[in-house]
This record gives C-alpha cells, structure tokens and sequence, in this order.
C-alpha cells in the first residue's frame, strides 16, 4: 500500500522503534495532534463503536476538503486519532478514500484489524469514511 | 517428571520479546500437551462421524465422543450431561427447551445484576417472546448479591438464574443458600458455572440445582464445547428445539420420534475432536488437587489486589475463601486500555473491557476494568513480575 507521504515517514519511523513500548509510548506523544472535538460535544452521534474506552469523532467536508475532530479517553487511542489527523485532515476526500487502515499494523501498534465489536479503531477509521462517503454523495 | 508448566507449550513463546505471563484466564486457559494430542491423534487416527456406521472408525470416535460424557458424569456426579458449544448455548438450550415448554405469559424469572450476557439476553429474547417478566437482584457496595431482594423476587417465580461466580469481580454466591431458597418456593434453579467448575469440585446431584452450565476452554478443555447437567425432573420437562439428525428416533413423512437420552438435545454431528481433548483435559485435571490449588491462586489475587491498591489503584472484588482468583481494576487516571496495550507491550495478557457484564458495570459505574486472572500454571513468580511492571507503568504514566 503507498500511503501518503506524511504517513509513510511517520510508519518508517515507528518501524526503526524495536521495543513495543517504546512505540506505544511514541504513539501517545500524537495525542496532542488531534483537532480536539470538546467532550460537551460528545454525542451518540460522534461515538466510535466497539471502544473499550470513550473514542468520538467528528468528520465534515467543506469544499472538498475533510475536516476532522477527534478525542478519546484512551492515549492509544487518541495517539491513532492524532496520526489519522496528520494522514486526513486538510485532505481532499479522494486522499481519504483510497487511505486504507493497514498502517496501524505495519506501524507496529495493532495486531489485528479484523472487524469486530471490540476494534475501535477499525470501526474508527470505517466511521470516518463512511462520513465522508456520505458527505460527497 | 515433567513440571506442570512445562506441559503448557505455549507458555514457553514470547510476546513482543517477553516471556509470555498469561493472565487472562476467566476468558480461557490454556492448553496442555495431553489435550492437544489427543485432538491431533483423533483426527490422525480415528475421524469419523458418531453413532450411525458400523466401521471400526465410526465405533472408535463414537467412544471417543461418549468419553467425554462419562467423564463429565464421573466428575460432577450428574445422570444427564448434554453436550453443547459452551456456556452460551448451554443456557440457550435451557431458555428454548425448557422455557419455551414451561414458561407462559405473566411468568416471572428471577435473574441478578451479577450475570454474564449470556445469562442475560437469552431470557431477554424469551421474555419479548413470551411476554415473561424478568427481576433482576441488585449488587450490593460489598460485591455481594442483594440477598433480601432475591428472597422477595423469588415469590411468585418460575425460575432464577445465578452466575456461580462473578467474572468480573471473582466473588463467589452463596449458592447453597440460593438454591435452598429456590427448592423451598418451588422454582427451578438454573447455575452459570463457567467460572466455578474450572476451580472447584461440584457434586451435581448434592449440589441442589436444577440446570449447570458450563465450559470446556477454561478449564483446560477446547474450545467450542461445553456442557449442561440436567437433573432427571426437569430434563423430563425439556422439549427438543432444534431438530436434525442425530436427535430422532424415527422419521416419517407423517412426523417423527425422539431419543430419550442426551442425544435428544444434540441435533446434527457434534464437535467430536473437542469431545476427546476435552476428556483428555478432564483426566488431566482429575491429577490436580483442585482445591489445593485454587488456595495457593486465591493466595495469588490477594497480593496482586494488595499490592494494586498499595499504589492507588481502585480493586473491585473481596478475594474470600472460595472466590476466584480474579483481580479487577480501574487507576484513576491511567486508562484500562492504554494500561492493557502497555502490559502486553512487556509479555503480560490481561483483558480489559466491561467483561459481558454490562448491567454490573452499570451498577459499578464502571465502563470497564482491567482484569488479571490466574489459574493452575500461574505462580507467585509471574504475579510479583505482573506487579513489578504495574508498578513501572503507574510510575510513568499517572
């Protein structure tokens, strides 16, 4: 898979981090990337389903361009949503289309993206497309 | 002799590096050597389909097949053992073949806070169907079944179904009681014991209940199997549900009779291969001083619960006499995910999450916990490793 530029480098990176709770604790240093949507503005509408924690986002496309807003309890989490902020928002909804959700394994983070009640972050990254695909019609 | 962890294979592999501590023992135990054999010489050997043909395959693996329920009737004292894929189905099956006979508009079921889903929405599903009306007994602030309020909800009652022992917070019901209350009001007694078994001698004909529902893969067995016992009153009282080969007498185009056994209730070919490993697992156990061994584990939790709530960690559960060895936990400010990801990060496998129990989290104003559960290959060694490392990840993280 050819990511984008952004995204391959920060995979390279985590890649080059042998120990997996260095990579964890690199992972975590990404939540404070994330275009925090407030908690006041969590909704049942905004919440990724099968977290085992508080995960919500918020995607909308202005013009072409996808605007995210994520936060969640969990720093794994919200580091992913920090990462996913840096791959997406800003992006046209082509970009964010054709993103598949491989780099959480390649990056060293997941060891599993099988769609499942519990995997928030598959079911994060299906919410965020499906939105967009709604958005674009 | 070969020690006890040494006929766990997989014990031996590494996890990101690390020696794997497995502590996730309440979701499934692991298997030994003896197990895995028996499953890989039963299809290297013996795979055939039961009780039909004559070949000398199909008599070996119909004996294989039936072992396991001897074995299981040997162990738990029980006349009826129906084979079911586990826990789940084995209250599913009750819910359809019992209740869908016995139970009518307006009947009352008696359930508790304390229950696993599985416990929890086959009766949903019968109750929407059936118009049944479903008391849930409340969770005390001490961990404990609200034994007032199951007296009261008995009255009038039909059936109570009570996890033997909660796997969220480990506490073990005082089942005794519940089941001389329940005999003495004339409702049936249906036992969630896929926590218990794996940790405790249960003599099914003593024991006073009417329906035991348990598991095979936390108790070393396979996975995909597991077990109801049925006391002879209230087998007489199930109806078939599920209908297929295997569980007919006879079959006409006008209709069709039933066996009278266990194979009543066990329609289509079974899960042969899990029958012998989980019989293989059951002699294996028999080998083990089970209550011996549950002491030294309880011993186990204690410290582990101890040494949480030494550095601020918040423990739900009481670790008494005949409780399990689970310890669940919540930090106030580290989240049970990230404290899960960390751990595995370093070998150790706890789960996280509102363990199938949603209504007791509710009740514990929980969304989830951290659970650490021990079991016969664990030792003292691995806990105070697990403690160590929680010990680190509180450090850096709080």
């Amino acid at each position: 898979m050819t990511y984008p530029s952004q995204l391959s480098e920060l995979i390279e990176e985590f890649q080059d981090i042998v120990d997996k709770r260095e990579r964890l604790e690199y992972l975590f240093e990404f939540a404070s990337e994330v275009n925090e949507l407030p908690r006041t503005d969590w909704t049942d509408e905004t919440r990724v389903r099968g977290c085992q924690s508080e995960a919500h986002i918020r995607v909308h496309v202005e013009k072409g361009i996808v605007h995210f807003e994520s936060a969640a309890d969990a720093q794994l989490v919200q580091g992913l949503m920090g990462i996913l902020t840096i791959a997406i928002h800003g992006q046209e909804t082509g970009v964010v289309m054709e993103l598949t959700p491989e780099f959480a394994m390649e990056m060293g983070i997941l060891t599993t993206l099988s769609p499942s009640r519990s995997n928030g972050f598959r079911n994060m990254f299906d919410k965020i497309q499906q939105e967009v695909h709604n958005a674009t019609g | 002799m070969v020690s006890l962890r040494d006929q766990f294979p997989i014990l031996k592999r590494k996890v990101n590096g690390y020696p794997l501590v497995y502590l996730d023992n309440a979701a499934t135990t692991q298997k030994p050597s003896v197990v895995i054999e028996a499953m890989n010489d039963y299809y290297t050997t013996s795979n055939a389909n039961v009780h039909r043909a004559v070949h000398t395959l199909a008599g070996e693996a119909t004996d294989g097949y039936e072992s396991c329920r001897t074995a299981l009737k040997q162990r738990f004292n029980a006349e009826y053992a129906i084979l079911t894929s586990g826990t789940t189905e084995a209250i599913n099956l009750v819910a359809h073949a019992w209740g869908r006979a016995n139970l009518q508009k307006g009947d009352v079921i008696v359930l508790t806070e304390m229950e696993h889903h599985s416990d929890i929405v086959p009766w949903q599903m019968l109750a929407e169907e059936r118009g049944v009306e479903l008391r849930y007994v409340p969770v005390t602030k001490q961990f404990t079944l609200d034994m007032e309020a199951f007296t009261f909800a008995l009255e009038g009652a039909k059936l109570a179904c009570v996890v033997h022992t909660s796997n969220v917070l480990g506490v073990r019901n005082p089942l005794e009681d519940i089941i001389e209350l329940c005999r003495k009001n004339g409702v049936r007694i249906l036992i969630d014991a896929a926590q218990g078994v794996p940790h405790t001698h249960l003599d099914f004909a003593d024991f006073g209940a009417d329906f035991v529902a348990f598991s095979a893969h936390k108790m070393c067995g396979p996975t995909g199997i597991g077990a109801l016992l049925v006391q002879p009153d209230a087998f007489r009282e199930m109806h078939p549900f599920m209908g297929g080969g295997d569980m007919i007498e006879h079959v006409s185009i006008e209709g069709s009779t039933y066996q009278t056994n266990e194979h009543k209730f066990e329609a289509g070919t079974p899960r042969i291969a899990e029958a012998v490993g989980w019989k293989a697992a059951l002699d294996w156990l028999n080998t083990i001083d089970i209550e011996s061994e549950h002491e030294r584990l309880l011993t186990i939790a204690k410290y582990v619960a101890d040494e949480l709530r030494q550095m601020g960690v918040e423990v739900y559960g009481r670790h008494e006499h005949q409780d399990s060895a689970v310890v669940s936990f919540t930090h106030p400010t580290i989240n049970s995910e990230d404290i899960a990801h960390l751990l595995d990060a370093r070998g150790f496998a706890v789960r996280t999450g509102h363990h199938c129990a949603q209504p007791l989290l509710q009740r514990l104003g929980l969304l989830g916990t951290v659970r650490a559960s021990f079991y016969v290959y664990n030792t003292m060694d691995e806990a105070e490793q697990f403690i160590a490392e929680m010990k680190d990840i509180v450090e850096k993280f709080a």
